[in-house]
């Protein structure tokens, strides 16, 4: 028992630094000015510096960049509310029926890769609507769609959580319509999970590559990626805060739906 | 899952009285837009991409044929041999983590930090993983140089951190916390009473495993093999930016001919290889459902 006990701290501690060390090498590279053959015990704490990123942040290309993602997170978050919300809600109180549809229609999204899905998007609007594809804005419906297997999920287990049958009933039987029951007695019960299916439609956004490299984009995961060879230490900065934004959103939604009900994960399991 | 929801929406109907209403078309109305929505924005494409690569033959093979014939078919068996071995290993190391963590449950402290972590690190991915890695496993990586001060050199035993194998490693930082998230609930659900009674029964240790444990534990052994060999097998911004285009992935192929680099009288080759993807996520996909469903009838 005692050996065992002394296996399994040995495989934590050996996936820990696995999981720990890229992210140590990246800050390493991003913000400290040593090059690499002379790194050793006594320059391990020199020239540490956060003007990498300062320079990269003052790129125009770049700003326009990140303010586009960050764009594009909001109006895909709000989006994926619109489409989301109602439709759950209406299921969970009288089409409880349409719950497995609506499920499988919502993890239809894992099976078509990233890849092919923008295939089928350049085939299907380029001819049909030139115009959507040329806007920006045209990603925001397809990544509402790439997170919707994790936001439905968030959604429909806020609810299953609360008994919304009868908070509806009680709003209704007050005279409130439908949109005020929907939007001041049922949102509010939610919250959590309507602010956990934001955040991860906006992880969702903030780290996509594929659609928008081939649709020709310059979001911020696209600019990060062509001014690798540049500006490599700026680059390298941003994708780390890019990182630990990432992370920072998904382990707060953690926290969350943990307090709520019982470590539910985000992730699709 | 789905059956215990069915029961509770079939509760006492008083309320809903007129039940013929619900059940005609207009019950599901307010799902339309929804419907419509992803039927526009994702079966739509779909759809085109099965028509293509279906349609018109210009070749002198249909283009379903070609995607999988020489060069096309040696990046198809590049693309499943990486996500098989990436998968395989993140099931062996991820159920050593889970079971890890399960060993030493009674630190709370432990199990609470590798949850965490796992869950955000699934979801990592894309550009920002592939610099922590080149920073990490690159020429002048900060690991290779650890490495190589204590005797194992990397870069001259041939490890690129942009080969086949370079790939499997990165591809494994979001493997192994997937694998430890899907097993995690499964060891869990492994009773004490159970190994009790085996013992009871007179069963040693090694039997309790191979015919207790093993049995339990297989569909979500092999589920979680399925979800990650899918999770490796759609994954492209990294190996993208680890190998800055050159790779022979089937997504990079993709993208040659989204490019607009197409040979004449081949256009429809680029909606194959899309088409064949789509196939083999869906078949690994329904196998990861269907094995979950099993797994999950143990646990409560």
């Amino acid at each position: 028992m005692k050996q065992r006990n002394i296996l399994a701290k040995c495989v934590l501690i050996m996936v820990g630094l696995f999981y720990v060390l890229p992210m140590l090498s990246m800050a390493r590279f991003a913000f400290q000015r040593v090059p690499m053959a002379l790194l050793g015990w006594d320059t391990l704490f020199k020239r540490w510096t956060i003007k990498p990123l300062f320079t990269m942040m003052s790129d125009p290309i770049f700003r326009e960049s990140a303010f586009l993602s960050l764009r594009l997170a909001f109006l895909s978050a709000l989006v994926t509310l619109i489409v989301l919300v109602p439709t759950v809600v209406y299921v969970h109180v009288s089409m409880m029926r349409a719950r497995p549809v609506v499920e499988i229609i919502s993890v239809l999204p894992f099976v078509v890769p990233a890849i092919a899905l923008v295939v089928g998007i350049a085939g299907a609007f380029r001819d049909l609507a030139p115009w959507f594809i040329r806007s920006d804005y045209s990603l925001v419906p397809f990544y509402v769609i790439i997170a919707l297997p994790f936001t439905f999920r968030s959604i429909d287990n806020g609810l299953a959580s609360i008994d919304v049958k009868t908070l509806v009933d009680a709003s209704r039987s007050l005279g409130a319509s439908w949109t005020r029951t929907l939007w001041s007695v049922i949102v509010p019960n939610i919250r959590v999970s309507v602010a956990s299916a934001s955040f991860l439609t906006m992880t969702v956004v903030l780290g996509e590559f594929t659609i928008a490299s081939l649709l020709l984009k310059e979001t911020l995961p696209l600019i990060l990626s062509q001014s690798q060879g540049r500006e490599p230490q700026g680059s390298f900065a941003v994708g780390l805060v890019l990182l630990v934004i990432t992370a920072s959103l998904l382990g707060l939604i953690n926290r969350f739906s943990r307090r709520r009900n019982m470590g539910q994960s985000v992730t699709l399991l | 899952m789905s059956i215990t929801n069915m029961q509770s929406s079939r509760g006492p109907s008083i309320r809903r009285a007129p039940r013929l209403y619900t059940r005609s078309i207009r019950g599901w109305l307010p799902i339309a837009p929804f419907i419509g929505f992803v039927a526009v924005f994702l079966l739509m494409p779909a759809v085109v991409v099965f028509q293509r690569a279906l349609g018109r033959v210009d070749g002198p093979k249909a283009p379903m044929v070609e995607a999988i014939t020489g060069q096309y078919r040696k990046s198809f068996i590049f693309s499943m041999q990486l996500s098989a071995i990436t998968a395989t290993l993140g099931v062996i190391i991820g159920t050593m983590v889970a079971s890890s963590i399960v060993r030493l449950g009674h630190r709370r402290g432990i199990r609470n930090a590798f949850t965490g972590y796992s869950a955000v690190a699934a979801n990592l991915g894309g550009i920002p993983l592939a610099f922590a890695f080149l920073a990490a496993l690159g020429m002048q990586g900060l690991i290779t140089k650890l490495l190589k001060t204590t005797g194992v050199d990397l870069i001259g035993m041939g490890f690129k951190i942009s080969d086949f194998w370079g790939i499997v490693v990165v591809y494994l930082y979001f493997q192994i916390p997937l694998m430890t998230l899907i097993m995690l609930p499964a060891l869990d659900g492994l009773k004490p009473t159970w190994r009790e009674a085996a013992a009871n029964l007179g069963a040693g240790d090694r039997q309790y495993w191979r015919f207790v444990a093993l049995p339990l534990l297989l569909p979500s052994l092999i589920a979680g093999f399925l979800l990650l060999f899918a999770n490796a097998f759609s994954a492209y911004a990294t190996a993208y930016a680890l190998s800055s285009g050159s790779s022979k992935l089937v997504p990079v192929q993709i993208r040659f001919f989204l490019q607009g680099n197409t040979i004449t009288g081949k256009e429809n080759l680029g909606y194959a290889l899309a088409a064949w993807m789509i196939i083999i996520m869906t078949v690994s996909m329904t196998g990861f459902i269907m094995l979950r469903r099993r797994a999950e009838r143990w646990r409560r």
